[in-house]
């Protein structure tokens, strides 16, 4: 053991308290102490992060802080008592505990036998304030199951759910007794749960009088602090496989009581401690130590994205995606890697996590950010899969079934409280969603009074009600995540897709993509199928996928942070959205039987797309190229419901796509079409580059267009 | 043993102070004992010798509840049982200084000698499990346990020591019975602690028996003895929860632990003790020294000397399927396909799919036959399985049963549920009984619950806040009169009995032979060659051509039917005659939904 010069450190604790300046040049503790001098607060907080930053650092002090913080907070309190300013205002009704104090200062200036060392006033009586280290903001916690037995003493940071909480009880820290015989007070610190009153004054002049004073508690001269126990478990994300979670006491202290309930999600930072125990147990079970955590700080886990804060290593990693050219691709991959395939559907996943922001006009309308997509299709095509993986990445996301489990149902309910009899307002899982994601399996399925109320929510994003007495509007600003099952259970191909959809167009329209999913078979999905069902039993393991997906953890902090831009569309664009919207009406008006509205909601929701992809390549304006993927993506999710229709049409891809290229180009009255426009026209109405250069080899070989060698620019050959 | 100053199995302490003081004699510089905090300073080593090289395993006794009452505290046990709950980890004072020697406190509850007041001492940790005999495990495992001769013990002063927790344990039991309306653990403790001088020898003949009862009340009549195993230095990934363990430790029973709690200052409201929830009068302690994992093998009876030759391995599946079908009235087909379920294991988790998994529903059975041909199934494939559990599925059970284990938040502990089971355990579930019923919220869980295991083997554990999907390898058999909605199973089976006969039960020889073929098939490691690789995804492919509603599922039973069917031959590899097998097998199955 080294020997450790305590008072050294408290001369470092009180330089550090006197001079630390925070980032504005305040110095921050003295203002602090000032605000607990004028009793405005009570709690002083330390942060390592400022004793790290502190230009005087020492760095061993702050190892020696670290690894023994119980000590080094009596020394930090004890510079506190030296430092604390006079109060600077007034503060009205002294309690009963300045009456005490004020009569005890007078006392102790009476009498002159200070020598006495029960009748030292300890100085955590006079005090007025708790001090905390909190641990440093950087750095991942630990999970509970990390914190071993070389952490005793130690301040560690841990996260955990909080799983039941005690009663808040009052706590003597210090004992005051009387003395019948000789009057004075007698004061005993309380370091333990357990003390041993005293019942002998042991005070010189009762000693010396030989007169064994009777002792008497002052319970209101004592000092007692708040104190309550809770219990905290290891998140389920941190339990390995095939174990079972760890849970851990922790001490919650002072001002620092209630501010968890079961449930919480937090994150602590605290001193890991045993408690010996005491008595009769200690000499036969001496041997084991209950543990527990001396809670310094307590932070809620933030849910939202725009609070999800970055370490270093996400915010590195993050940047080094963003660079790369193929981040839409390999997001939208990323999602769900164990589904094989709907590459178009993931990446309309994608945009429905990142979105759009919210919009609120200057006449007070608001304008909704959020995309709604509804998935459809035949039972055992892994929407369900898709959704919880959703739910997963997301940071707050709600997953549930059209018939909710709850009597609240989707939206929300007023209720009798079975116990005090009264109506409450109880919220559905789409309240609970709100600014997050909620994933509605079964849309379908829904309850015919949710069904009412989902339009509400979809559009303006509230939920109103208006029940039993209670007039209130609740906020649901959440994406819906929808999947939906055919109406006669399996999709019908004779029948029309309308017919199919068992839900009225009033709520379709609102959805920003449909996508139907059917489990159709072709040569090359069985031979993929047939290699995938081989390959996971000859080698079990599932065939490498041909990338490394991202991990959730890393998608969630991109997503985040593509939430925080917010871009813009430029002028510019405006008119080439504009007769994109319009060619689709007019399309719309050409064909006999139209399977769809496009209504203004469509121009909407491709101005949401366009923005969620510019979100994604944190832009600050939304490209050109953005819009065409968002009509593409449009495009593909009306194929994926028309298909068949394109087929009965009687034209084939090749020669569709040179109509779109001859109409394009006669609308814009060139000859020549450049190869990347070429690219974009059709790829909005959901082709590939394969089939485009099918095409351009094909109607070349005719002599209808000349393609550049090297630039593949299409130049028409007028007749 | 002659010259050694200490007796492994009498006397295990001993060995464990003589190589603790050799470690710390042997290491000079001051901070000896610090490095031997987390690691093992010979003396396990010491007693794997004795017990593997030395052939001492046979001298341990095997802990459980017959023999708990002679058993002599601290001596050297074994204990074989499922890791039912994980508590986490104690600490304890693992090193102090008793004047100017070090002593250790490792493999112990309490200090050889008490502890001076202020000394230099060291925290070490240890980890805490309580484990239970393996759920549904049958009969003749145990017979084929070797027995253990234990005369040589002093049978005095173990009698003397059993006479007094056969006292406690009836006290425990007469006031389980009591309180067993009122439900409160903790009322329990006080009463406990101020009757327990009042004699009550009257009751002590039958209440033994039901003295073990732990909190878990559940149906878990046979699993009423645990043991809290304290695990010492070993790597977290070493034990996983529901693995079927060998423990061989140091059996602690110390009578005055056992009322130490009466100064228990009730005000730590939420600092659960572990002796509190599993006092030491009725759960013992076990400080495992040695542990290993049990395989199916572990089970067999060792005398059985068989090699897996083709014409062996043959022979037997002769015999066995000549047995299986006798068993089903002549029904050769189920026969064929009972025995490919019996042989599947689940090889692995793959993303969400658990590879190798062949539940069977045999459809086509009333109340009569199921209850006919079932008991002669229930009871052959308790003779064959380690572990085997029947579930009589009707709507009452289904509301009732508690099958999820679920994480109880205020005593910290984990209440088994039915479906909390070990590795490779047979799991039967007749649905005859089942009839048009209501179901509550604790039926439509259970149903589903039910239904998970059976597509996804994974069950989902309760954790209160959340829920941890643990993956199983349990292999289900349904009966029902038509096709199960509630469980699908992967293959489905209409049954078809020429005639009920009773069939002669298998001898012991037989059914010894027949369990050593189903361990080893089971454990069986597949190698197919590229070309059989090719081999097969070109019969797939041909075979979707063919048939266009043949999907991933319908695809993957075949290939999983041929790649047992060689297994059960004693191959590795799946060739073209198996898989013409299994197709010709799926095409009778197929034939009799028609």
């Amino acid at each position: 053991m080294k020997n450790l010069d305590f008072a050294a450190d408290k001369a470092l604790a009180k330089d550090f308290l006197n001079n630390f300046a925070d980032a504005n040049g305040e110095p921050k503790y003295l203002t602090l102490l000032q605000d607990v001098a004028n009793r405005r607060t009570r709690s002083v907080q330390i942060e390592l992060d400022d004793l790290f930053n502190y230009k005087d650092l020492d760095e061993e002090f702050l190892q020696r802080v670290t690894e023994n913080t119980r000590r080094y907070i009596s020394i930090f309190a004890e510079a506190v008592d030296e430092l604390m300013p006079e109060p600077t205002e007034l503060f009205s009704a002294e309690d009963d505990h300045d009456i005490l104090m004020t009569q005890r200062a007078e006392d102790m200036t009476d009498n002159a036998d200070n020598s006495d060392p029960f009748r030292r006033m300890p100085p955590d009586i006079k005090r007025f304030f708790e001090v905390y280290i909190k641990a440093f903001s950087k750095g991942t916690p630990l999970t509970i199951r990390q914190v071993k037995a070389s952490n005793i003493g130690q301040l560690v940071k841990i996260s955990g759910i909080v799983t039941r909480c005690s009663d808040v009880k009052p706590l003597m820290q210090v004992a005051v007794y009387t003395c019948e015989e000789c009057g004075f007070e007698i004061y005993q610190e309380v370091t333990a749960r357990v003390f041993m009153p005293l019942y002998e004054c042991p005070s010189v002049r009762c000693k010396t009088n030989n007169t064994k004073g009777n002792l008497i508690l002052q319970l209101r001269a004592s000092k007692f602090l708040k104190f309550q126990e809770a219990k905290i478990q290891e998140l389920s994300e941190h339990v390995p496989k095939g174990h079972i979670p760890r849970s851990l006491t922790v001490h919650l202290r002072g001002e620092l009581t209630r501010k968890v309930a079961p449930g919480d999600v937090v994150e602590l930072s605290g001193i890991f401690l045993p408690i010996p125990y005491t008595g009769f147990r200690a000499m036969r079970a001496g041997l084991i130590a209950d543990t527990y955590l001396e809670i310094m700080s307590v932070t809620h886990f933030k849910k939202k994205y725009e609070d999800y804060e970055l370490s270093e290593d996400e915010q590195k990693q993050i940047e080094g995606l963003a660079e790369d050219g193929d981040i839409y691709n390999k997001l939208a991959r990323s999602l769900a890697p164990e589904i094989f395939g709907h590459e178009d559907v993931k990446k309309a996943l994608l945009l429905l996590l990142v979105g759009a922001p919210h919009r609120k006009l200057s006449d007070g309308m608001k304008i909704r950010g959020d995309l709604h997509i509804c998935l459809m299709g035949d039972p055992g095509v892994a929407k369900s899969q898709l959704l919880k993986h959703i739910i997963n990445v997301a940071p707050r996301g709600v997953y549930t079934t059209g018939r909710g489990s709850s009597g609240v149902g989707l939206t929300a309910a007023v209720q009798r409280d079975p116990v005090t009899n009264e109506m409450i307002l109880e919220g559905g899982a789409l309240v609970l969603a709100d600014m997050g994601i909620c994933a509605i399996d079964e849309f379908d399925k829904m309850e015919e009074s949710d069904r009412t109320a989902i339009h509400e929510v979809m559009e303006q994003q509230t939920v109103s009600i208006a029940k039993a007495g209670i007039t209130t509007s609740l906020n649901a600003r959440t994406a819906v995540l929808a999947a939906a099952n055919p109406a006669w259970g399996r999709y019908d191909l004779r029948r029309s897709p309308a017919e199919n959809i068992n839900l009225p167009p009033a709520l379709l329209s609102r959805f920003d993509l449909l996508w139907l999913i059917l489990d159709k078979a072709d040569m090359d999905t069985d031979l993929e199928m047939a290699r995938h069902v081989v390959h996971v039993h000859q080698n079990l393991e599932s065939p490498s996928l041909g990338f490394t997906p991202l991990e959730p953890s890393v998608l969630r902090a991109y997503i985040s942070t593509a939430r925080r831009t917010s871009p813009s569309v430029p002028r510019e664009l405006e008119e080439y959205i504009a007769t994109a919207y319009s060619s689709i009406r007019q399309e719309e008006a050409k064909s006999s039987a139209p399977h769809s509205y496009t209504t203004v909601r469509t121009l909407l929701s491709i101005l949401r797309i366009s923005i969620a992809l510019a979100r994604l390549r944190f832009s600050a304006a939304v490209a050109q190229s953005d819009v065409d993927e968002a009509l593409r993506l449009m495009q593909m999710s009306k194929f994926s419901l028309y298909s068949e229709d394109r087929q009965r049409s009687g034209l084939d891809a090749i020669s569709d796509i040179y109509s779109i290229l001859r109409d394009e180009a006669a609308r814009s009255n060139r000859l020549d079409v450049s190869y990347a426009h070429a690219l974009n026209w059709i790829s909005r109405k959901g082709y590939s580059e394969a089939q485009l250069k099918e095409c351009l080899e094909e109607y070349a070989s005719l002599n209808v267009w000349q393609i550049h060698p090297n630039t593949f620019d299409i130049r028409f050959i007028d007749a | 043993m002659v010259g050694l100053p200490y007796d492994c199995v009498a006397n295990p302490h001993g060995a464990v102070r003589l190589t603790f003081e050799k470690a710390v004699a042997a290491s000079q510089d001051a901070d000896s004992v610090a490095a031997l905090c987390g690691k093992d300073w010979g003396a396990v080593d010491l007693f794997r010798k004795f017990l593997f090289e030395e052939d001492g395993l046979s001298k341990v006794p095997i802990l459980n509840k017959s023999s708990l009452p002679w058993i002599k505290p601290n001596t050297l046990v074994r204990f074989r049982g499922m890791v039912q709950d994980m508590l986490g980890n104690e600490l304890y004072i693992g090193a102090f200084k008793d004047g100017s020697t070090w002593r250790t406190n490792k493999f112990t509850d309490v200090a050889c000698r008490p502890i001076p007041s202020s000394c230099q001492s060291f925290l070490w940790e240890r980890r805490l499990f309580v484990c239970v005999p393996v759920p549904g495990h049958n009969s003749w495992i145990l017979d084929a346990a070797p027995q253990v001769v234990h005369n040589n013990y002093d049978t005095g002063d173990a009698s003397q020591h059993g006479d007094k927790r056969m006292r406690d344990a009836s006290h425990d039991a007469m006031e389980l019975n009591v309180l067993d309306e009122m439900d409160s653990s903790c009322s329990k403790k006080q009463r406990e602690d101020e009757h327990i001088f009042q004699p009550c020898q009257s009751l002590v003949g039958e209440a033994v028996l039901q003295g073990g009862m732990l909190e878990n009340r559940n149906n878990l009549e046979e699993s009423s003895f645990s043991c809290l195993v304290k695990a010492y230095d070993l790597p977290e990934s070493h034990l996983k929860l529901n693995d079927v363990f060998e423990f061989i430790g140091i059996y602690t029973f110390d009578p005055e632990l056992v009322h130490a709690n009466d100064t228990d200052d009730s005000s730590f409201d939420l600092m659960e003790d572990v002796s509190n929830q599993l006092p030491p009068n009725k759960v013992p302690r076990l400080h495992c020294l040695v542990s290993r994992k049990l395989a199916v093998q572990d089970f067999l009876s060792g005398s059985l000397a068989l090699q897996p030759l083709p014409n062996v391995m043959s022979d037997i599946r002769e015999s066995l399927l000549v047995h299986l079908s006798a068993l089903l009235g002549n029904d050769t087909v189920a026969a064929q396909f009972l025995l490919l379920h019996l042989l599947s294991r689940v090889r692995r988790t793959v993303d969400v799919i658990a590879v190798g998994k062949l539940s069977l529903n045999l459809t086509g059975f009333n109340r009569e036959s199921a209850s006919v041909f079932g008991n002669q199934l229930n009871s052959i494939i308790m003779e064959l399985f380690p572990f085997s559990k029947v579930i009589p599925l009707s709507v009452e059970y289904l509301n009732n049963a508690v099958l999820q284990p679920r994480k109880d938040n205020q005593s910290g502990r984990l209440v088994t549920g039915m479906l909390q089971l070990a590795e490779g355990t047979h799991l039967t579930i007749d649905e005859t009984h089942l009839q048009a019923g209501v179901l509550n919220s604790v039926g439509v869980e259970n149903a589903r619950l039910l239904k998970n295991l059976m597509e996804w083997q994974t069950v989902q554990y309760d954790f209160e806040y959340y829920k941890i999907e643990m993956a199983t390898d349990i292999q289900m058999l349904v009966f029902s009169e038509g096709k199960s909605n509630i469980l699908p199973a992967d293959m489905i089976l209409p049954f078809r009995p020429e005639f009920f006969v009773s069939v002669k039960k298998a001898s012991t020889k037989e059914l010894q032979a027949w369990r050593w073929y189903l361990a080893t098939v089971r454990s069986l490691h597949y190698s197919n060659g590229p070309q059989v690789q090719q081999m097969l995804e070109d019969e797939i492919v041909a075979a979707m051509r063919e048939d266009r509603s043949l999907g991933y599922k319908d695809l993957e039973r075949v290939l999983i039917m041929a790649q047992l069917l060689s297994a059960s031959l004693g191959e590795r590899s799946v060739s073209l005659e198996q898989w013409q097998k299994a197709k010709e097998l799926e095409k009778l199955r197929k034939e009799r939904l028609r």
